[in-house]
């Protein structure tokens, strides 16, 4: 955390207490094995629906239906596919467009509640996480409504701000990527934004007080103070933002059947692979597209975490 | 210690929380039955889609358990699993009640395209496993027999030899060419679903219109119509079933000369052509909205009350579509007969759906799967008046009186649906043939979406020939364009 502010105030408050900024870079040097118990009951399924299925996935797409080993054609096969290539933009537009609209709200909101802690903000952190407590599916079917004129409450938004009056034109082509990014948003930010309000109350109160006492504002501790010191968790909300939001499905594959087919049953990268593997019967294309979300997934979050110093021990 | 121990836990949590989320929305997604708009139009429509509940009647039908023609008595036994929708449920009870002996296994599943894919996949699991095959499946989705019949499903079994040429012989040709693969009948239709002209008998009377009989007539009265009545419409193009719809009619080989995997699309064919000119015009004046009949707009605008339905082409289980779906007022409706194309002869029309049965070829009793098969296409026919009774007209020609009278007798209709219906069964284009690959989403997401946007139907059937040519190949078919 070599870039925090450091005012000399700053400096001897972080002392008297004996704290090293950035909650996840704190030095275990014993106590490693005392997080075991918490971890144990998860891990029998960590293993047997994250780390086999993902095995699984490996072999398969290396391999040919009969299990020979085939290199890359299947990935050459699947990339091949007149529908990849759609796919992965669509799916990339989303992604941008949803993790732009996470990062600005999400890290505005939250540095807003904690600004303004009052018992509004209890309200406030209720209401944002509340769409949360919706399933997927749940939120999903909720936006086919607001979205089409003929029942949803907002109609006259749609009707005189978008100029929208059938659902068929809400759900043209070229609005799904934010509609998705919209839904996603509104099922997810809540539960990052409580994340984050948590995060920043780990920032011990002296410091505020320090940077205050130095003359810093509302909008100075805010950014210059809070942000920087949280920032390690909007990295890890990014990076795990990134692999959800590349593995988008549930939202078109509804919007698909909602829609009548106007929407492809192959809009998203993950589809692609479902309709491969269910349709076709090409296991093997479906497990090389995957992989490519997995490999995409990961140079994202080495990018993330070196430029960001994720897990960088020390400040 | 606590504030160390802080961190672990919640990582663990988020990944629980991640984790969780993420096999939740995918289950969810396999699972999760459609919103109400989707639920009678799947990406192969079918009559069963529509619900049971067609108009009831007046209890003067008979009940007709068996016909003249219905086969000897049964003696099948044994166990027996079969899979149906829910509107076939009644039909596999009345089986079970009727033949104490069958141990009877029944399965109802979302066959009704919103799980398109779900037969594909337990199919295959299926085949992975080595075992678990029903006996028998009837499916809404009526290309589902072509790739059950062939590799990697390898599924159905020869219908005709189940059931035996002096059965099979008493459905309609086309219905059969409909269920033959390669040469083999692999399924039966349970019913039949040939598109008729639906007509607003009450409105056509007071604008002072006469039902067309050529579909030059239908277009010149929908331009009459835009001018002197606006808002009323005489079809629609918003179904993901438009292809069949109108270009089935017309002998438009959208996928015709299928043999083994060959398959012929060329929407430059002038059969094509000229019905996507024909059409335009009544596109652009609103006389034919590229909305479905099964959306909240369409009900909304033309439905109920509104009542701007003045024509309708479509297929015989639109009965349940005006009584449920948009609950046009009683005494209004009738059926008219498929248009006519200028002056050809003879008059050809399409058909939507028609749910097939398929025997599965791993069958442990395949007596018993015939017997079934054999009992639920000609011999159940409860009376109109029951909530079990057909939802579409029957396949197997013995059976389609009684249920014929049903529809007659019932004072929903301004004039009896039968004749039209009826007559239509016999002039299906036989020359369109089925495929494995979905090709009605292709519309929906190639056409209807660019009419939604303004352009015409005839700038957009290039796309849509490529579109439907890239759905082929990526079936494995191979495609002649002319």
């Amino acid at each position: 955390m070599s870039d925090t502010p450091r005012t000399p105030a700053i400096a001897q408050a972080t002392r008297k207490r004996g704290l090293r900024a950035g909650g996840l870079g704190r030095k275990r040097t014993q106590g490693n094995w005392r997080g075991l118990p918490f971890v144990l009951p998860y891990l029998p399924f960590l293993i047997v629906f994250g780390v086999l299925p993902m095995i699984y996935a490996l072999t398969l797409a290396f391999t040919s239906s009969k299990g020979k080993f085939v290199g890359l054609s299947n990935f050459n096969q699947a990339g091949g596919d007149f529908r990849f290539g759609d796919a992965f933009a669509h799916v990339f537009v989303y992604t941008a467009v949803w993790l732009v609209a996470l990062m600005i709200f999400v890290v505005g909101l939250a540095l807003m509640l904690h600004s303004r802690a009052s018992k509004a903000t209890a309200t406030f952190r209720f209401l944002y996480y509340m769409p949360g407590a919706l399933a997927g599916a749940a939120s999903v079917l909720v936006w086919l409504f607001m979205l089409d004129p003929t029942v949803s409450p907002a109609s006259f938004i749609l009707n005189h701000v978008f100029g929208i009056h059938l659902f068929v034109e809400a759900i043209a082509p070229g609005h799904l990527p934010y509609i998705f990014a919209m839904i996603a948003f509104w099922t997810g930010a809540g539960g990052w934004i409580v994340v984050l309000y948590g995060a920043l109350n780990t920032i011990p109160s002296e410091l505020e007080e320090a940077a205050r006492i130095d003359g810093a504002g509302a909008w100075t501790i805010a950014l210059r103070l809070k942000l920087p010191m949280i920032r390690k968790w909007v990295a890890y909300m990014v990076i795990l933002s990134f692999a959800t939001g590349t593995q988008l499905f549930v939202e078109p594959q509804l919007v698909n059947e909602a829609s009548l087919g106007h929407v492809p049953d192959t809009w998203s990268a993950n589809q692609l692979a479902y309709q491969l593997a269910f349709r076709y019967a090409r296991f093997n294309e479906a497990a090389a597209i995957s992989v490519d979300l997995l490999v995409i997934g990961l140079i994202a979050a080495v990018l993330i975490v070196t430029r960001t110093g994720l897990f960088k021990k020390d400040d | 210690m606590q504030r160390r121990l802080w961190l672990p836990v919640l990582v663990t949590a988020l990944a629980l929380a991640g984790c969780s989320s993420s096999k939740k929305s995918t289950t969810a997604a396999s699972s999760t039955p459609a919103p109400a708009p989707s639920a009678a139009a799947s990406t192969t429509a079918a009559p069963a889609s529509a619900p049971a509940s067609t108009p009831a009647a007046p209890a003067s039908t008979p009940a007709a358990p068996a016909s003249s023609a219905a086969p000897a008595v049964s003696t099948a036994s044994g166990n027996l699993t079969v899979w149906v929708d829910a509107v076939r449920l009644p039909d596999a009870k009345a089986y079970q009640a009727a033949h104490p002996n069958v141990k009877m296994n029944i399965v109802t599943f979302d066959g009704d395209g919103n799980g398109a894919t779900s037969l594909q996949t337990k199919i295959q699991l299926w085949n992975k496993a080595g075992s678990g095959w029903p006996d028998v499946i009837f499916s809404e989705q009526v290309n589902d027999p072509v790739w059950m019949a062939q590799a990697p499903f390898n599924f159905a079994a020869d219908m005709g030899a189940a059931l035996g040429k002096s059965v099979t012989s008493q459905w309609p040709a086309a219905s059969l060419a409909q269920c033959t693969v390669n040469g083999t009948l692999v399924c039966i239709q349970d019913n039949l679903a040939p598109v008729v002209l639906w007509v607003n008998q009450k409105l056509m009377t007071q604008f002072g219109y006469t039902v067309p009989k050529t579909w030059q007539d239908w277009q010149a009265l929908g331009n009459k119509v835009a001018t002197e009545h606006p808002g009323y419409i005489i079809g629609a193009s918003g179904e993901s079933y438009g292809a069949w719809q109108y270009f089935w009619a017309n002998q438009c080989p959208l996928e015709s000369n299928v043999s083994g995997q060959k398959v012929t699309i060329n929407v430059t064919d002038v059969h094509c052509t000229e019905m996507a000119s024909l059409l335009d015009p009544l596109i652009k004046n609103g006389t034919v909205p590229p909305l479905s009949v099964f959306s909240p707009d369409f009900a909304k605008k033309y439905g109920g009350t509104a009542d701007k339905v003045l024509m309708m082409v479509g297929p015989a289980w639109y009965t349940s579509v005006f009584h449920d779906t948009l609950k046009t007022p009683s005494g209004e409706m009738t059926a008219a007969p498929p248009l006519q194309w200028g002056t050809d002869s003879p008059v050809t029309t399409g058909q939507i759906g028609g749910g097939p049965w398929i025997i599965s070829k791993h069958s442990s009793n395949p007596a018993a799967a015939a017997d079934f098969v054999l009992w639920s296409t000609t011999v159940f026919n409860p009376p109109s008046t029951s909530p079990d009774y057909r939802p579409g007209l029957p396949g197997y020609g013995p059976l389609q009186g009684p249920w014929l009278t049903g529809l007659t007798s019932n004072n929903y209709w301004a004039a009896d649906p039968a004749p039209a219906i009826k007559a239509a069964a016999s002039q299906i284009w036989s020359g369109w043939d089925l495929v494995t690959y979905p090709d009605q989403p292709v519309w929906s997401n190639t056409v209807v979406t660019g009419l939604v946007a303004g352009k015409s139907l005839s700038s957009l059937m290039p796309a849509f020939g490529k579109a439907l040519g890239q759905a082929a190949k990526a079936a494995g078919y191979t495609v002649a364009t002319s």
